[in-house]
């Protein structure tokens, strides 16, 4: 049966607390949705909302006697009433686990444990994660094996390469180009198809032969991650690092989700303590965090030269730390205290990395493929119209100034929409071979730190507020330009070549 | 007019299902709460294994023996005192949503340090299901718990459960759903009162 509130009297707290909780009950008249006992318990813890709640309803007479009960209470003992009240419920707790608990009679069961202990090793590994002698190595592994190697050169490379060029390029594009071509006579229509962006050639083959794979490959490796447990071993093992940001190991949490999808992550910096730690990862997420799609698209794009893929990582690190830092010393206030429950290490399920790479997925593929159509139409009438030149002329100047070919400022606009529509941009132009790998690498950094997409730039509105998101866009794109601005010159100026 | 704070139940898109007897999932961060309401409600939710992803509600309706319950998961919470944003929505949802009953999920492993939110919870007197999850795991380390005598000393249903690999599910609806059936008629029996 369920619980009467008679049984809720069955633990009783030390006399000088009980006495207290029957006084205050006593006095308290208002109508409310608890019982009185819980009341005057909750208002003995100090509880915010519940003494706002009884200031509402009662009379300051009561209000003031309920005040002096407490403060006599308080001023028999040291410690805080509140702490002494959690301290006594931990005391029920553990007498009762002790009650409960018992080795299991299982033979079997204790000698696996004695014997194998196969949370012993999980947890031995979960360990040398948190380490930072071991744990920044292990980093650097996962990183190279699982990030480069399997996502970046396998499946943005090869994958990408045979459905692209292999496929699409040389099978299915040119036979529905000749299909449209022949069935459709006039050449607007055409355009809007089959033409240098069309529906068919730019939406289509970009969403299936080119940003399906990598995000597929990206997020088998992250359900991977997720479900070892590896991620929250990663959030405290960055945590000093962190400190020194103004945020603490709470926000690796969306900082790490944010290399997945930065709208999602933003909506996870809710979980932030205060509202600084939270528009401060809003803007990192904003500005140097790459998203899944994005961070394929230029590990393809700079797979071909590693010196390049290393001085991207090192300039965005670096920008970064540096931002980072800037925005803590300018917010006012200090980190919140960091303390997070660590699940256990395990052997990842097949079933649930499948599940949730495949739930993933399907929401990407759902969002993305639309916006991808959409922005081929809206090319398209840009076309007609001669906006989309007019655009294309605008951006020329700032093109020029980062040393790059003018044609880079198709790419820049496509940013706008989304992230790894810009560096899919990119891509096209590098297979066209109008970009040096210096160039590349002067594209791939202004457009990560480039502006955030449309989803993101809602939901930042929707977090935080239009003018903060306002105040974060525009500083991103600047800063974005800039870092641009400074590493054109500094590449030229030393003479590097990657 | 007094009462203003306490009911502030919305009237939101799911109107009708309002009605319906609400169960919430409550509990510590990374108790398997997203995995328990995917079991109930049988509604896709990301499953996560870091702390903090249930940061939206999620809704859904559980159906058992041709009766429908809402059912809402509520985000981590360590105590009925909120620090973070998260665990002052779940404690909203425990106190101002009105739940008909309260699953406290708990890691079975980690029994010590997750009660003292289930006598929160029973202080309260909302009507509680004390699930004790990942009892797998719990068997694996060796240890043994006895659900009679911790129902006995608790004086609230226990159900031992697996819900990963779906271990004690059915038991546990059935429970849901004896003790909202059972509630409805006491609460018929002193209407008026």
């Amino acid at each position: 049966m369920s619980s009467s509130p008679a049984e809720t009297v069955r633990w009783r707290y030390p006399p000088a607390i009980e006495q207290a909780i029957v006084e205050i009950a006593s006095l308290l008249r208002g109508s409310y949705a608890l019982s009185e006992r819980t009341l005057a318990l909750l208002l003995l813890e100090g509880d915010p909302e519940i003494w706002e709640e009884v200031r509402l309803q009662e009379f300051t007479v009561t209000l003031d006697r309920i005040r002096a009960l407490c403060e006599q209470l308080q001023a028999t003992s040291e410690t805080p009433i509140a702490w002494q009240i959690e301290q006594q419920r931990q005391r029920w707790s553990q007498q009762i686990a002790s009650n409960v608990l018992s080795q299991s009679s299982d033979p079997s069961a204790t000698l696996r444990t004695r014997i194998l202990r196969p949370g012993a090793l999980a947890e031995h590994i979960g360990r040398l994660c948190m380490n930072p002698w071991t744990g920044f190595p292990i980093l650097v592994l996962v990183l190279y094996f699982g990030l480069y190697q399997f996502v970046g050169v396998f499946g943005a490379g090869t994958v990408v390469d045979w459905l692209e060029n292999g496929l699409f390029g040389q099978y299915i594009n040119p036979f529905v180009e000749r299909l449209v071509r022949a069935i459709i006579p006039w050449s607007a229509l055409q355009e809007l198809l089959v033409g240098e962006y069309g529906v068919w050639t730019l939406g289509v083959t970009y969403a299936i032969a080119l940003i399906l794979p990598i995000v597929t490959f990206f997020f088998l490796v992250f359900a991977v991650l997720e479900d070892t447990g590896y991620l929250p071993r990663l959030a405290m093992l960055i945590d000093r690092a962190f400190k020194w940001l103004g945020l603490n190991g709470r926000a690796v949490i969306p900082i790490v989700l944010g290399f997945g999808c930065d709208t999602m992550a933003t909506v996870v910096t809710r979980i932030l303590e205060t509202r600084r730690e939270r528009i401060l990862t809003t803007f990192l997420l904003t500005l140097a965090i790459p998203c899944s799609a994005q961070l394929g698209v230029v590990l393809a794009l700079l797979a071909r030269h590693p010196k390049g893929l290393l001085l991207w990582a090192g300039v965005l690190v670096g920008v970064f730390l540096l931002i980072g830092w800037l925005a803590a010393k300018v917010l006012p206030g200090s980190s919140a205290p960091f303390y997070m429950e660590l699940p256990p290490m395990r052997l990842p399920s097949l079933s649930n990395v499948l599940l949730k790479t495949l739930a993933r997925l399907h929401w990407y593929f759902m969002e993305v493929f639309p916006l991808f159509l959409l922005a081929s139409v809206l090319i398209w009438i840009g076309q007609l119209t001669g906006l989309f030149d007019l655009a294309i002329r605008g951006m020329r100047p700032v093109v020029q100034a980062l040393s790059l070919p003018s044609e880079a400022a198709v790419a820049f606009l496509f940013g706008f929409f989304r992230r790894d529509y810009g560096a899919a941009g990119l891509y096209r132009l590098n297979e066209q071979g109008l970009l040096t790998g210096n160039q590349l690498l002067v594209a791939s950094v202004v457009l990560t730190l480039f502006v955030p997409c449309v989803a993101q730039f809602l939901v930042s509105i929707k977090e935080r507020g239009l003018r903060a998101a306002l105040v974060m866009f525009v500083l991103a794109l600047s800063i974005a330009l800039l870092t641009g601005l400074l590493l054109a010159h500094a590449l030229a100026w030393l003479g590097v070549r990657v | 007019m007094a009462q203003a704070m306490w009911i502030e139940r919305k009237q939101d898109e799911q109107g009708a299902a309002h009605r319906l007897p609400l169960v919430v999932i409550a509990g510590q961060p990374n108790v398997g709460k997203s995995v328990l309401f995917h079991r109930l409600t049988g509604r896709y939710v990301t499953v996560s294994n870091y702390p903090g992803t249930t940061v939206e509600i999620t809704r859904g309706i559980m159906h058992h023996n041709g009766r429908r319950f809402t059912v809402i998961d509520s985000p981590g919470l360590y105590s009925l005192s909120p620090i973070t944003e998260e665990e002052r929505v779940a404690r909203r949802i425990l106190l101002h949503e009105h739940p008909d009953l309260v699953l406290h999920v708990v890691d079975a492993k980690n029994l010590a340090r997750m009660l003292p939110l289930t006598l929160q919870l029973i202080e309260l007197g909302i009507p509680t299901i004390l699930v004790l999850n990942m009892m797998d795991e719990l068997e694996r380390a060796g240890l043994q718990i006895s659900v009679d005598m911790l129902r006995q000393q608790l004086a609230i249903p226990v159900a031992p459960t697996v819900c990963l690999t779906g271990r004690g599910i059915p038991e546990l609806k059935e429970l849901i759903d004896e003790q909202l059936t059972c509630r409805d008629s006491a609460m018929a029996l002193s209407a008026g009162d």
